[in-house]
């Protein structure tokens, strides 16, 4: 999976800087309300700076609604929901804090029945907290369903659901990968497809979960010994092609000890030693990540001070792997729930049972 | 798309001519969506004047996805020329996409030639409509032969008995043509022909003067001919449907002569060396025996084909009997005597080895169709012959052979009694209630308010009560929530005083018969279920037990550290009000909502959470509607 190095991406980054100002300009003018924000942002409790209004929120149930059918929003209805997912996002943390008792779940690629189905298992959300460790776009068939869903509930349950940021949410990758050409094929154009990825620029980048397990998408970095230093990266931007914030969403972790060069050509590798002395530095229980795929769902590494788990099931509609979510409850006990993929109706029914040479 | 209003028409028309020669196609597309808008706006006159050329040179040089869109928008376009009298535009510039060799374009040029069809007087379908068949049917490419074949049903009973022989023998000449995908688009298209024939034949009551006659069935009889012989055997596949409309129309007009040719021919098909065309012959069984049963004999000539093709070697073909089984038994229960016999004798064996199938879906396919068979078999030789095979497939390995059985199950219980096959089946049910699929768990669930209602109470709590009590408790969120339904359908079967007993104290902790069944609460799902639960009994339930029991345990959770549950808190009072509404004497319960509902509501109406104050005040809101 080489990063295609051709695409500048210097432009993009500055008209982002800009709007950033823009919205911060706004916030100040709305007075109190962004103070308060960062304030309560700190405590981990309501991080957005006002509570929605009615008309807001008959109109994000409404649009749920749509969603929840598979149903994509219309140009328009997509360009106002960025808008306020912006307006939420935005006073999220580098490292959002996330109260006990949530359901942590990893990778979902699109796969907007399989989704469906996760909520079917963990609960239905707002009932249910979850935790999605980034993801959500590229190789499965309903990208913009699956994006505008999740960003959906996000804006209508800020304090229900975290959505973190994912090496697949780039402009880049995406362009690869699939999430490009369904905005082109569902939209007539590539609007869409602009607006999520300006979107994502806005994706916390980690969070921790009762200040016990951080949760991030790809491993840890070099560069980044403790959480606070993760606070201090400026994350409004397209991923770059190197330094921490890269490493942090596109790492993983290692049989071998120590750092190592990624297959990947982004990210590092690292060993056991490594995520025991993270832990222990920033008193830690667990890294809880997604990124790879795993037959099972779910995968500990390092003796279990990582965990993997992975929530597309069937990936790519042919690789065979149960999906899973892990719930951490009040007590910090663990449980992993395990799924198959839902019955896909107009998808290719390809069997379950793939050749050995192709894993 | 369409924030066009009526005001800016005019200068968008002009922007919109031009933005259909953009150069990018995205932008020609988008432009094509909105043509309706553009003929609209020029007005009948100008569109047949100015657009319609224009349109007709685009058919000729553009995308395929502007020519689909065009194919698409043209097919509602007969009242923007001003009527069907001026179709010949529209028609022309279809045929052009329908010749096209892209299919997407094709079928929909295709779709919209058939619409307009509709709106056309007898003459001009004999005049344009025709002369386009003919054109498109003699044309040179096969694309344009293969878009002729969908239009034929638009015409074969609006025109006279000489035109339909001509254009039959047309037919005839696409159903042999030299190219196979065009004999099959012509094979695919020919049941619909047929069908309408039938239509027509029973609306005229064999009156007119153009009714259906032997010599076009000479001519039908040939293309079936052909096609049962084509050495294709995708197109010998199409056949089978053709065989069960023709079939059709000599059953509908009573005639049963041909009989014993198409009996032949159904043997044929079914020994075909191709599979696919057993496969197709397979699938359609049941609908080509029905048409057998005016004689007993035929249709006992159809039970050794039938046999053979669920011995067959092929898996798609077993799969694709299975389904037909109840149907194919039922039409020899109907109609032959000792049908019984001849199932139990011949075809049971069988069921018997495909219920052992190494093929999985086979068994999957077999599991949803073999419960059909009860009724015919009647209760002793279903419990004697099926009863065996339904007990092996629910310890089937594949979860939907086990899923299959549990949910047809109901036919059954008609059959041979609910206590009989609750006391064969109990212990399976057990088993499945822990199946590793949670969709077996589901159907098995699912299942439950049906046996409960027909076991009786003691026998219930016996048997079944703490496993349904132990769904609550299960890893999956969808399994809680059947399990909490259930406990709802319950106490509608056992009545009040029973949930009281049975469900409510055990979920409030206050009964249990060891330690093991305490519940613990210090788990935040096992709260919420509990209170899902609560919610779920209140309209159920005797408003005394509401009182003395439900109310105070929901608040007590008033003040639980979870945000998820006091917002259901908030959710679950409204539930509580709307169900003390619908009491005749409501004063009492009025003043235990202002002493008690309204103020632990206004509590949590000041929640330091969102969500908990948004359901709290929508819940405040909606009370004081209803008081």
């Amino acid at each position: 999976m080489d990063l295609d190095t051709d695409v500048p991406m210097e432009d993009v980054s500055e008209e982002q800087q800009q709007s950033l100002n823009q919205s911060f300009d706004q916030g100040s003018s709305t007075a109190a309300g962004g103070a308060n924000t960062s304030a309560n942002g700190a405590t981990g409790s309501g991080s957005h700076k006002t509570e929605l209004n009615p008309s807001s929120i008959s109109q994000l149930d409404g649009w749920l609604d749509k969603l929840s059918k598979c149903e994509p929003l219309s140009e328009e209805d997509v360009k106002k929901l960025c808008d306020m997912a912006i307006d939420v996002l935005q006073f999220e943390e580098n490292v959002q804090p996330v109260q006990v008792p949530v359901t942590i779940c990893g990778d979902v690629h699109g796969q907007f029945h399989d989704l469906m189905e996760l909520f079917k298992i963990g609960g239905p959300c707002p009932d249910t907290n979850y935790l999605f460790m980034g993801d959500y776009v590229d190789r499965g068939y309903y990208s913009v369903e699956t994006v505008s869903y999740l960003v959906c509930m996000k804006v209508r349950f800020p304090n229900r659901i975290t959505i973190l940021r994912g090496n697949h949410e780039s402009r880049q990758i995406t362009q690869v990968y699939g999430f490009y050409d369904e905005c082109l094929r569902k939209y007539g154009s590539a609007t869409v497809w602009k607006l999520f990825t300006d979107l994502f620029d806005y994706f916390p980048i980690t969070a921790l979960v009762d200040n016990k397990v951080f949760c991030l998408h790809g491993g840890l970095s070099p560069m980044i010994e403790t959480i606070d230093q993760v606070r201090e990266l400026n994350r409004i931007q397209e991923v770059p092609h190197e330094g921490p914030m890269c490493d942090l969403l596109w790492s993983d972790p290692d049989d071998r000890g120590g750092w190592g060069i990624s297959p990947r050509g982004a990210g590092f590798t690292f060993g056991q030693d490594i995520s025991e002395q993270f832990n222990h530095t920033n008193d830690l229980s667990l890294i809880a990540r997604a990124h790879q795929l795993v037959m099972e769902g779910y995968s500990w590494s390092h003796q279990e001070s990582v965990v993997t788990i992975f929530s597309a099931p069937n990936y790519c509609y042919r690789c065979g792997n149960q999906a899973a979510i892990m719930e951490v409850d009040e007590q910090h006990n663990r449980q992993f729930l395990q799924y198959d993929p839902s019955v896909r109706p107009g998808e290719p029914t390809v069997t379950r049972k793939t050749p050995d040479y192709f894993l | 798309m369409d924030a066009f209003n009526v005001n800016d028409d005019l200068y968008p028309l002009a922007l919109l001519m031009d933005e259909l020669k953009h150069d990018d196609v995205a932008n020609r597309v988008e432009a094509m969506q909105k043509l309706d808008t553009i003929a609209i706006a020029l007005g009948p006159e100008r569109t047949r004047q100015e657009l319609m050329p224009f349109l007709h040179e685009v058919a000729q040089d553009d995308e395929e996805e502007v020519f689909a869109v065009l194919a698409t928008k043209l097919g509602d376009f007969v009242p923007f020329v001003g009527g069907h009298q001026h179709c010949q535009q529209i028609i022309s510039i279809l045929s052009v996409l329908a010749s096209l060799e892209e299919p997407i374009v094709r079928d929909k040029a295709i779709a919209s030639l058939n619409k307009i069809s509709l709106e056309l007087t007898n003459d001009e379908l004999n005049g344009i409509f025709l002369q386009l068949i003919e054109t498109l049917s003699t044309g040179s490419w096969f694309s344009s032969k293969v878009a002729a074949c969908a239009l034929y049903k638009s015409v074969i009973i609006k025109i006279n008995g000489v035109t339909r022989k001509k254009l039959l023998t047309l037919y005839l000449k696409l159903v042999t043509d030299d190219s196979p995908i065009v004999r099959r688009s012509a094979a695919s298209h020919l049941p619909t022909l047929i069908d309408k024939l039938t239509e027509f034949t029973a609306a005229t009551k064999n009156n007119s003067a153009d009714k259906v006659n032997n010599q076009d069935w000479e001519i039908i009889s040939q293309m079936f001919q052909f096609l049962i012989n084509d050495d294709q055997d995708s197109v010998k596949h199409l056949s089978v449907e053709v065989l069960v409309s023709i079939l059709e129309f000599f059953q509908s007009v009573d005639d049963h002569s041909h009989n014993s040719e198409f009996l032949v021919s159904s043997l044929k098909l079914v020994n075909d060396e191709s599979w696919r065309v057993r496969y197709a012959a397979a699938d359609k069984f049941a609908s080509v025996s029905k048409n057998f049963v005016s004689n007993e004999s035929d249709l006992l000539k159809l039970v050794d084909p039938f046999i053979s093709l669920m011995k067959d070697n092929e898996g798609e073909v077993r799969k694709a009997v299975a389904k037909q089984l109840p149907e194919f038994c039922k039409l020899l229960h109907d109609n032959v005597q000792n049908s019984v016999d001849i199932v139990l004798t011949k075809i049971i064996p069988i069921v018997d080895e495909l219920s052992q199938d190494p093929q999985e879906n086979v068994r999957a396919s077999l599991a949803s169709t073999i419960t059909g068979l009860a009724p015919i078999l009647q209760k002793q030789s279903t419990i004697d012959n099926l009863l065996p095979i339904f007990l092996m497939m629910l310890k089937d390995e594949f979860p939907d052979v086990r899923l299959n059985i549990i949910s047809n199950l109901s036919v059954v219980n008609e059959i041979i009694g609910i206590n009989l096959l609750s006391t064969n089946l109990l212990p399976a049910i057990t088993e499945l209630a822990q199946d590793d699929k949670w969709r077996v768990r589901l159907a098995i669930i699912e299942y439950i308010p049906k046996l409960a209602d027909q076991l009786g109470v003691s026998f219930f709590n016996d048997e079944l009560l703490s496993l349904c009590m132990s769904w609550l408790w299960d890893p999956v969120f969808a399994i809680r929530d059947a399990a909490v339904n259930n406990l709802k359908e319950l106490t509608i079967i056992f009545g009040s005083p029973w949930a009281e007993r049975e469900i409510v104290d055990r979920l409030l902790n206050n009964k249990f018969e060891s330690i093991d069944e305490k519940i613990d609460y210090s788990n935040f799902i096992i709260r919420i279920t509990c209170l899902f639960a609560i919610t779920k009994l209140v309209p159920v339930i005797d408003q005394q037990v509401i009182i003395s029991k439900l109310l105070p345990f929901i608040d007590n959770l008033v003040a639980d550290r979870v945000p998820n549950i006091r917002f259901n808190i908030a959710k679950s009072y409204l539930v509580v009000a709307q169900t003390f509404k619908t009491t005749d004497d409501n004063s009492e319960l009025e003043k235990l909502i202002k002493a008690d509902i309204l103020p632990s509501l206004e509590k949590l109406q000041n929640d330091n959470d969102d969500d908990v104050r948004f359901f709290a005040s929508k819940s405040i809101q909606e009370i004081s509607v209803l008081f």
